[in-house]
């Protein structure tokens, strides 16, 4: 699809590259890459921005700082926010004491205790009852959500003046714990804050999740309809887990939990190693086989969190799967700029800055969990990824569907070339049935006028020499006469008779007849069988015209030479071998005639050419002739053929 | 020699052809035969001799000079019921005949034919007999078959009102058109041999247009006139 044919294009560039001298290519590099570097410089310092302004302001005149914090046994004062030191004091959690003022008359409305940022969960208690238990919504126990906490204190554990609040910070590691500044004053005046860091840090990461795992359906649909582009199948795989991690809830520590979430959570590496395999697979490229290693932390946090259990998985994703995230970040970064500098075109541009946007939030991470700077922990890297990926996801769809669209006017354009094409067929068959038709109609003429010559032809030329020399009367007569008789053979014989042979018999026996009255001469007819003879589809006129020839003939030779009284025309069929094969009989009682050779000088010749000629005939149309001739008549025996030949090939 | 017909007068026949020679020629044969004839070269010339008086037998070329057969036997089929009919035609063609039967003509005579088989044909034809060739017994089959069968195609040639044939009647055709003479064609239908032509007397009859209209209509279809 578009992939192979942005393969084709990036292929001829390269090709033309490879021939050109090295420093050509070089200059090229450096053309496209300097533009892109400056352009992710220009997206770093446009990210850290954006960081900045991220950063949610805190209503600071309910804020209390100075507390004092009970660990170990040990008591002293600390100024939020605050890093606590140890790191596994689940038994006997860090306890943090502060005090603040209520005065019942400021209090139009019942007063919070906000807390935005702790790790991983906090007690919150005023004046020693407890109001807050943030072990209870797990999700708030997640150091990538950054999720801030608000209670309203009930009134009635409000007194007027000081008041004591502990903060019980529970720490399960692997992670420093972490207690931001906390806030106690007006729900009124609390909350606004609350509600933007919910909306920043709660509710536009399950808007991303959602539409994120939306994207993983469309894509695992796409992949399964379409196998041979395992690069929706990869990209929906990693969606699929970052989905899985987003919504599983997470086991709070020392609650028995499954191990089973623990893991998922632990998941990133496997889904940026997918994220990298997709990138290379979207760019056209191979996947190497030794891309598998990028996937071994991921499997080994997963198997030695399965086997171990928390705390395990915590701890390993923290040394093994947050540097591979790294890494893959690096990698994809690699990938994409290859991309960018090969290939030039929006989709490369577009996943290179998303992934230079996560990799600055994942430095900035990295940098808070080493406390290199301070943002009071909030971690960014899950957000901007899940924005990343439903950025490549709407991409793709949007590729996908631009590819429908080729696809659409590709079919659009074969539509006209087949109609283009047929309508070229149809003319060209118009054409050959012209061809065929014009053909035919010459044979048919051919043996229309080589009929004509034979007969109708040579009697009104020997009219026109009779006339001409003065002759008068009965051989004028009779050539005229034959000639009519010729030309009403040669109409009748174009009827179409539908392979009834007998039809043209008919005809022909009112003109034998005719032509016999005033000889005297009575025509004996004698059908054998009922339907006479055998239907021929295939009979053809030229066929019936040779039939009808050599039957005449039979007939003339009996009344010119033989000097008949009598001629008896007999039809029959009979059972040949392979059918009924049809038989016409022609005999007279006339003194008959001696085969060519023995007989009669003067007779011979002519005779000779009249029984030439019929035996010519009845071969052109696969008849077979057998002619008997002695002193008590004539018989002249036509056996036609099962099937009449389809092309003259006995003409000459 | 005088032919007479049943009531003992002598038969009179208007003979129209403009070619002068067939005319002698056809002219000759008949008056040998005994009849009397007149002879009209035109159109014109037929109508004035036809209205001097109704001959017995009429024998007319199609193609004449100054307008069609057709009108002429039309016309004197409407006038003068009783007198017989026949085209003369020179190749027996199965349409001109047709067309001449389906306005009223009764037979048709070949202006090629013997003297002998001339007045033999006008006796059979008033004696009530009409000539039939194979060839055109064919055509009218085909037109029945061609009606029975209208999924098919007609074949080309005037149309032909061939409905009122009875099967009897188209026995005899086809027999007609395979060469069986009427004795044999008598003796396979179980019929006497006299019936025979007075079956094709009859089929001709059928095939006639009887109405002013029809005629129109058939003349139209067939190319002889044009509205």
């Amino acid at each position: 699809m578009s992939e192979i044919a942005a393969k084709e294009t990036t292929k001829a560039p390269e090709r033309a590259i490879s021939k050109a001298p090295t420093r050509p290519r070089r200059r090229l590099i450096a053309s496209r890459l300097v533009p892109y570097l400056l352009l992710q410089a220009l997206i770093v310092i446009a990210t850290l921005l954006g960081l900045r302004l991220l950063q949610p302001s805190d209503p600071d005149e309910f804020a209390l700082s100075g507390f004092s914090m009970r660990q170990d046994g040990v008591t002293h004062p600390v100024t939020l926010p605050h890093f606590t030191t140890s790191r596994n004091s689940l038994d006997d959690p860090p306890l943090y004491t502060g005090t603040f003022t209520f005065r019942r008359g400021d209090a139009a409305s019942g007063w919070s205790v906000y807390l935005p940022r702790f790790s991983n969960a906090v007690e919150v208690a005023i004046d020693g009852v407890v109001v807050l238990d943030s072990r209870r919504d797990a999700n708030a126990n997640r150091p990538d959500r950054n999720t801030p906490q608000i209670a309203a204190i009930p009134s009635s554990l409000l007194r007027e003046g000081a008041n004591e609040i502990t903060v019980r910070l529970f720490v399960w590691g692997p992670l420093k714990g972490f207690l931001d500044t906390v806030y106690v004053g007006p729900d009124a005046a609390l909350r606004p804050a609350y509600e933007t860091r919910t909306l920043l840090f709660v509710t536009l990461p399950v808007v991303f999740s959602a539409w994120q795992s939306i994207l993983a359906v469309i894509l695992a649909i796409m992949w399964l309809m379409r196998r041979r582009e395992p690069v929706y199948g990869v990209l929906a795989a990693a969606m699929v887990i970052g989905v899985v991690q987003a919504y599983v809830p997470p086991p709070v520590p020392p609650a028995a939990a499954s191990r089973l979430a623990a893991v998922l959570l632990a998941s990133a590496p496997t889904e940026s190693a997918l994220v990298v395999m997709f990138g290379v697979l979207f760019f056209g490229w191979r996947w190497p086989r030794s891309g598998a290693l990028l996937f071994v932390p991921g499997i080994v946090v997963f198997v030695v969190g399965l086997i171990g259990g928390p705390p395990l998985p915590r701890i390993l994703f923290l040394v093994l799967g947050i540097p591979t995230v790294g890494l893959c970040l690096l990698l994809m970064a690699w990938v994409t700029t290859i991309a960018v500098v090969r290939r030039q075109d929006a989709a490369s541009f577009t996943i290179g800055c998303a992934v230079t946007i996560v990799l600055v939030c994942w430095i900035q991470d990295m940098l808070t969990v080493l406390e290199l700077v301070n943002n009071d922990r909030i971690f960014v890297s899950r957000l901007s990824y899940s924005a990343m990926l439903v950025a490549i996801g709407a991409g793709l769809t949007w590729r996908f569907a631009r590819a429908l669209n080729q696809v659409d006017s590709f079919a659009g354009q074969l539509v006209t070339r087949v109609r283009e094409a047929e309508e070229r067929l149809k003319a060209s068959f118009v054409r050959e049935e012209e061809r065929a038709r014009a053909a035919a109609l010459a044979n048919e003429r051919t043996r229309l006028m080589r009929d004509l010559h034979d007969g109708l032809g040579g009697q009104l030329v020997s009219i026109v020499a009779l006339s001409e020399r003065g002759h008068e009367g009965a051989t004028i007569t009779d050539a005229a006469r034959a000639a009519l008789k010729d030309l009403r053979l040669v109409i009748d014989s174009m009827d179409d008779i539908g392979g009834d042979l007998m039809l043209a018999l008919g005809s022909w026996r009112e003109r034998a007849s005719a032509q016999l009255r005033p000889h005297d001469i009575t025509l004996d007819w004698r059908v054998a069988t009922v339907q006479g003879l055998p239907l021929h589809p295939e009979l053809r006129p030229w066929h019936v015209i040779q039939i009808v020839r050599i039957l005449d003939e039979a007939v003339t030779n009996a009344v010119k030479h033989a000097q008949a009284r009598h001629i008896a025309v007999t039809i029959e069929t009979f059972d040949a071998s392979e059918g009924p094969c049809g038989l016409i009989s022609v005999t007279d009682d006339g003194r008959g005639f001696a085969p060519a050779g023995h007989g009669e000088a003067g007779r011979t010749g002519q005779t000779a050419r009249g029984l030439r000629n019929m035996r010519n005939r009845a071969a052109r149309c696969g008849a077979v002739l057998d002619l008997r001739s002695d002193a008590s008549g004539t018989r002249v025996r036509l056996q036609l053929p099962q099937r009449f030949p389809d092309s003259d090939a006995a003409a000459g | 020699m005088t032919e007479q017909g049943e009531t003992g007068e002598i038969i009179t026949i208007l003979l129209v052809e403009d070619d002068a020679p067939t005319c002698w020629r056809l002219q000759d044969a008949l008056v040998k035969a005994g009849y009397e004839v007149r002879s009209a070269g035109t159109l014109g010339e037929a109508r004035s001799a036809l209205a001097a008086g109704a001959p017995r037998v009429l024998l007319t070329d199609l193609r004449l000079p100054d307008g069609h057969g057709i009108e002429l036997i039309r016309e004197t089929r409407q006038r003068f019921p009783d007198t017989e009919i026949m085209v003369i035609s020179a190749l027996g063609d199965e349409e001109s005949v047709i067309s001449a039967i389906t306005v009223g003509a009764t037979g048709y005579l070949l202006k090629d034919a013997f003297p002998t088989d001339i007045a033999t044909t006008v006796r059979d034809l008033v004696a009530g007999h009409s000539p039939i060739s194979a060839s055109i017994a064919r055509f009218i089959v085909r037109r029945t078959q061609g009606a029975a069968q209208s999924s098919a195609e007609p074949p080309p040639g005037p149309a032909l009102n061939t409905a009122r044939l009875t099967p009897r009647e188209i026995d005899i055709l086809w027999g007609i058109a395979k060469g069986f003479s009427y004795a044999e064609i008598a003796s396979h239908l179980g019929l006497s041999k006299q019936t025979v032509p007075g079956h094709i007397k009859n089929i001709y009859r059928k095939l006639e247009v009887h109405t002013r209209s029809e005629a129109v209509f058939e003349a139209v279809q067939q190319g002889l006139i044009k509205l």
